[in-house]
This record gives structure tokens, sequence and C-alpha cells, in this order.
């Protein structure tokens, strides 16, 4: 009898030890927070790894896993998530108007108590300013565009980096005269060709932000003589492109610069990582303007991240959007972000890459702004691009370019 | 006594309503997976609004939209046209080819035939998304412009997928290649089963090819060639894919090759880039015209090649 009671007594006790023991465990995990972040960034997985790991180090209780989505599916894939209660905590937020729809829609939060945001000029953080004045992600990164152009052929031709257009375009007749590509750049793709060509191009032509602002207001017409003058460079710019480059994509492009089948090729700095280890020396210069233009640099807001209006951890997301607008988190951020991707923080910082400094660089002393459409215009995207191919085609002049984007802008209720 | 009383109970005839249990399983999963989603997206047509916390009924409007807005009817109009076009090169010539290669195979004196077969039926096999991007690379002069020179074919390096004037018709080319492996094994299965002594007569009493052709095999065949028709039809209205692998959503270049399909994406789905902000009620909108399109094609198609039988 006495024996079951010590037994009866033992069990008793180890049953009250191990709870206490498991309490104690559930206790310790319990402060590990995971936090999910959604991004259309499906090539930087590996970068942003290794920048959340840096993240862990200032917040060791804080996990956040990156999840990103297909680039052309993210809108969608995001929206539907965030409609059915799954969202992501953290996300990549659009610049302009696809942002402002889902901050209106009550899915981001609203991040203007951020007190890092003082960090950021005010046309770095209007991209995701919505139109009550409220800041509904914190800048992330920037891209620019311009020309990459291989030393070696430049070389071989006795060309010097072209400064003025009309110096572009003698630089492009030499090479082709002496049986080189000028330029990779294609059309099948349509995107590209608008957004790293004429849109890179375009400042060179109207100038920077408060010119850009009279087209949007209608003080000024799409096809004046800036206009005209812009898709007129685009026609003549397209005898330089490769034989049957209305079928060239954007990933031909970049085989075709990459293995030195072009010798120049226009594009963004999201692509300065790929041509690293050609076989070829290379770098990049700036789109160049027309002679008595100042040349100007399409520096475009891209990135921003926000956080989920509905997520259980709204002080831990907010921390890390907090730590991503100190100086300190700009720079971590930066040293793992992918090459070509810039910094937006008001604050000297340095990039390992040199062409990629060479692409940040191309900014000093030159006025900088958005691409042109994205800011109010984004309806004219397509009519815009569409312009631009069939300019490049020759199926239509570029008074009647210029012509057809101010009806399609009149057209637009703004 | 007991045992006949049995047998009459066995006997008895089954209610009216007995029936009904089978078909329930059957009649359940239609139910859900086909005719919900079906009528639900005629009723999102009805509404705009781009998710469900702005969602608001709006009557016909988008369907006046379709029709009457300056772009996107024009872009309507387009893609509607370039998607009876695309079906029309799919029909004459990956049918058309499907019945000759068909006939070339069931012919008693054919050399290996089964090979011939194989090969024509390879392509089917082959992912959508493979087959056009070999093809945008085989008809890209930049990739296949040397080799194309070197053997003296030089002309043919020409962007055929970048010239509106020439890339619905090529892309519509590229889906009979890839397809035509389907109606062909059809057709040869039909014409397997045409009795043999049939042929036979014909043969003796002194038909031609061509005759044989026209008077034994068509008639004989005529419920398969509507069935291929159908799936032709409704197959090609829905395309979506080929256009996706070589040209883009945007239905490159210029809109040249925009069908309902991708149209359809563009609207309903995923918004146009770079704004991506879906419109479903306008696309549910032109899928509803798809399936009145598909369902007012399909029911004569049906009951004119049925109906012989």
């Amino acid at each position: 009898m006495k024996k079951k009671v010590f037994f009866v007594m033992l069990i008793v006790l180890l049953t009250l030890s191990t709870n206490a023991f498991a309490a104690g465990s559930s206790e310790t995990k319990m402060e590990k927070v995971t936090l999910t972040m959604g991004s259309w960034r499906a090539d930087d997985v590996d970068a942003m790894n290794n920048l959340l790991e840096a993240y862990s180090l200032v917040a060791p209780n804080v996990e956040i896993e990156f999840k990103p989505t297909n680039p052309a599916d993210y809108n969608a894939t995001l929206r539907l998530q965030l409609e059915s209660g799954t969202g992501p905590d953290l996300m990549y937020a659009r610049s302009y108007a696809p942002g402002i729809e889902l901050y209106q829609a009550g899915y981001f939060e609203n991040c203007s108590d951020i007190e890092g945001l003082s960090n950021f000029t005010k046309s770095n953080k209007a991209p995701w300013m919505a139109p009550d004045g409220n800041m509904f992600a914190v800048p992330f990164a920037a891209v620019s565009h311009g020309v990459y152009y291989n030393k070696d052929f430049f070389m071989k031709a006795g060309i010097d980096i072209p400064t003025t257009w009309e110096d572009f375009l003698m630089a492009c007749k030499k090479l082709q005269d002496m049986g080189i590509t000028p330029l990779a750049n294609g059309l099948a793709d349509e995107w590209d060709i608008l957004e790293t060509f004429f849109l890179g191009a375009l400042p060179n032509y109207i100038g920077g932000a408060n010119q850009r602002v009279k087209y949007e207001t209608g003080e000024m017409k799409l096809n004046d003589e800036k206009f005209i003058k812009a898709f007129t460079a685009m026609r003549d710019v397209a005898k330089y492109c490769p034989k049957g480059f209305e079928s060239v994509t954007y990933n031909d492009s970049q085989a075709l610069f990459a293995t030195a089948k072009a010798a120049m090729f226009i594009d963004g700095s999201w692509s300065v990582g790929t041509y690293d280890g050609v076989g070829f020396d290379w770098g990049i210069f700036a789109i160049p303007a027309p002679k008595g233009n100042n040349t100007a640099i399409c520096f475009h807001p891209d990135m921003a991240i926000t956080m989920n209006t509905t997520t259980e951890h709204p002080e831990e997301a907010k921390a890390f959007l907090s730590w991503l607008c100190t100086v300190e988190g700009a720079t971590t951020a930066s040293k793992y972000l992918p090459a070509g991707f810039f910094p937006m923080i008001n604050a000297p910082i340095a990039i390992e890459l040199p062409q990629a400094n060479e692409f940040l660089a191309l900014n000093e002393g030159k006025e900088t702004d958005a691409r042109f459409v994205w800011p109010v215009l984004l309806a004219l995207y397509s009519p815009m691009d569409q312009a631009v191919i069939k300019v490049m085609k020759g199926e239509i002049t570029p008074t009647q370019a210029a012509n057809d984007l101010q009806k399609a802008y009149e057209n637009l209720d703004l | 006594m007991k045992l006949n009383k049995q047998n009459k109970h066995l006997s008895v005839e089954p209610s009216g309503w007995y029936w009904l249990l089978y078909i329930i399983p059957a009649l359940l999963i239609y139910i859900i997976f086909m005719a919900y989603p079906l009528l639900d997206s005629l009723r999102l047509s009805f509404y705009t609004g781009s998710n469900s916390s702005n969602r608001e009924f709006i009557g016909f409007l988008n369907f006046k939209k379709l029709f009457t807005d300056e772009t996107l009817s024009v872009r309507y109009k387009g893609a509607f046209s370039h998607t009876i076009i695309f079906f029309l090169i799919n029909m004459v010539f990956q049918n058309g080819l499907g019945i000759l290669f068909a006939v070339i195979i069931t012919t008693r004196t054919m050399k290996a035939k089964s090979f011939y077969q194989t090969v024509i039926f390879i392509p089917t096999t082959f992912a959508v998304l493979v087959t056009g991007y070999l093809w945008k690379l085989l008809l890209n002069p930049i990739w296949a412009g040397d080799t194309l020179s070197k053997i003296g074919l030089g002309f043919l390096a020409r962007p055929w997928l970048g010239t509106k004037s020439t890339a619905l018709v090529v892309v519509s080319l590229i889906s009979c290649w890839q397809w035509m492996g389907i109606p062909t094994m059809m057709f040869i299965a039909a014409l397997k089963n045409i009795p043999k002594d049939c042929l036979e007569v014909a043969s003796i009493e002194g038909a031609t090819a061509w005759q044989t052709f026209t008077k034994i095999k068509v008639p004989l065949i005529k419920p398969v060639i509507g069935m291929v028709t159908i799936l032709t039809f409704v197959n090609n209205f829905n395309a979506f894919d080929i256009i996706f692998a070589t040209e883009t959503v945007n239905g490159a270049p210029n809109y040249a090759t925009d069908l309902l399909g991708t149209f359809f994406y563009r609207i309903g789905i995923a918004g146009e880039h770079p704004i991506a902000i879906a419109d479903p009620g306008l696309g549910a909108a032109v899928a509803t015209i798809t399936f009145i399109v598909l369902l007012l094609g399909v029911i004569p198609m049906l009951r004119y090649t049925s109906g012989d039988n």
C-alpha cells in the first residue's frame, strides 16, 4: 500500500515537473514572431534573405520570411490575398495609382507617423503619398536608366562617349559602317522600348518634374515641338537597332549585348548585375540630350515597403519599417539590395559594384524625374507605347505620333 | 406463400423518383464546379469595381462599355475579328491537313504508318510554352538568320512575329502545327471504321481516289468531322496560351494578335500593365458574350452532325 502511494506521488510529481518544463519552453517560443513579406522581386530571394538575416541581428525575436510572386502576377495575387484576409504582414507597395488604390481600399497601413520618414526628400516620398497627404509606405529603392556600352567596340571604332544625341547617332553610324550592330534594343516585348528608352530619354527633351507637371495639367500639349523632337529621335535611331528588331524581345536584347553582338543597349539599372563576368569591358553613360538641351536622368522611384492593416504583429512590422528609414537601416539594405537598385534616403551611401556607382553618379549635377507617365498620366502608357513602336517601324510620322498622344490625353477623364 | 410475397415485392416497379438518386453525385459535382461558377460569372458581369469592397450593380453598362467606349470597343472588335481569323485558319489548315494525312496514312499501300502517325502526333505532347519559345527563336532573324542565309534561304529571315501583317497568320499556323495530330488521330480512327467491302466495291467499279474520298469516305466520317469542328471552334475561341507564349498578353505587335482570350485576361484578371488593376465585372461581360457566341455556334453544329445518324 505504501509503495502504491509513493508510486502515485511519483507520477504526479513527474507530470507536474514536465508540465512546468513545457510551460517554460513554450514561453520562450512565444517571444519569437514570424512575419511574412510579399514582393514582386522573385529574382531577389537570396539578396532579400541576406538583408532580412541582417535585420535579425537588430531584432533577434523577429523572423521575416520573404515570399515573392512572379512580377507580372504580383498585383493580382496580392489583391486576392488581401481580400481573402491571407495577405502578408509586410509587402512591397507600387508607386502612385496602383499603390494608392490599395491604401484607399484599407489594406495598406498609414505609415505617416514613422519618424525616419523625415530622412527622405519630398520628391522621393511623393510616389507613396496618398491624396489625403498620408504616406502609405516607406520608400525603399529607385531605379535609373541609361546606355550600357561595350568599351572594346568603342575603342576599336575610336569613339568617345557621346555627349549629345547628334553625336550618339554619329557613333551608331560609325559602328554600323564597321559591321557592328550599334544598339541591342527591340520591340517584341513592348514594355522595354517605352520604359527604358523613350521614357528614359524624355527628360532630355521636356525637362524635369516642374515641366512634367505642365503636361499633366494641360498647360502644355503633348504634341508640342519637344514631344515631336523626342519621337523624331526614336524614328532616327530605329535603323541602328538589330536586323529584325521588330521581333527582338527584352531577353534577346540582353543576350545580344552580353555576347558582344551589339555595342550598346539602353536599359534600366536593374540589369547592372546581369553583365557581371561577361568577357569584355563595359560601362554606362547617360542617354544624351540633343544639342542645346541639358541631359537629364529618368530616376524612377520603384519600390516601397508597407504593412498590412490586419497584421497580428503591428508593432514588430512597424519596427522593421522604422529601421528601414534610419541611415543605419538604409545602409544595410543597400549593401544587400541587388545591384542597380538605389537607396532613396537622403544620405551619402557607398555602393560596391563600380558600374552601379557609375549609374548613380549619372545623377550628379543633372535634373532627375520619375518616368513621365507614372505620377498622373499612367493611362497614357499604352497609347504612348504604341506610338513609339509605330514610329520606330515607320508606320506613322513623329508628328502623327505626337498628335495621337495628345488626342489620347484629351480623351482621359482627369 | 412467403416466397411468393417476396417475389411480388421484388417485381414492384421502382417509384418515380428512384432514378434521381443515381445521378445526384454527378449532378452535385456538375453544379458546384460547372453550373454555379458559370452562373456566378454571368451575375458578375452586371457589377463593377476592382474588389469585393467596392463592387456595385450597374446593369448592362459593362456590355455597353465594351461596344461603345472609344478605346475599349476598338480593342474588343479587334480581338473578336482576330479570334475569328485564328479559328478559320485553324479550321482550314489544322483540320484540312489532318484529313489529308489521315487519308494518306490509312491507304492500304502505305508503308511505315505508325512512324508517320507518331511524328504527326508528337507536337501535341509539347507544352505550349515550349512550342512558343522554340518557334519564337526559329522565326527570329537575329538567331535563325545566319543559318537560313547559309542554306540560301536568307529571304526567310524576317521578323514574322513582329510584323503586323504576318503575326496573326504565323501564330495561327504555329497553333495548327502543334495540334494537327489530334484531328489526324480522330480521322484515322474514323476512316479505319469504314467497312472494307464498301471500298472494295468502289475500286472494282473503277472509282477514282477522289471519288472514293468525296462519295464514300467523307459522308461516312461526317459525325467525326462535326466533332472536330466543334472542338476546334470551342478551343480556338478560348485560345490564350499560344499568344501568351509567343506575343505577350498584349497581343503584340500593336494588338495585331490580340484574341478574346488575351483581351479577357488583360481586362478581367491581370489588369493592363503597368496599372494592373483588373475589372472582373467587365471581364465577366467579355466571358459572357464569348459563352453566348460558343453556345449559338455549337448547338446548330451538334444538331447538324448528330441528326444524320
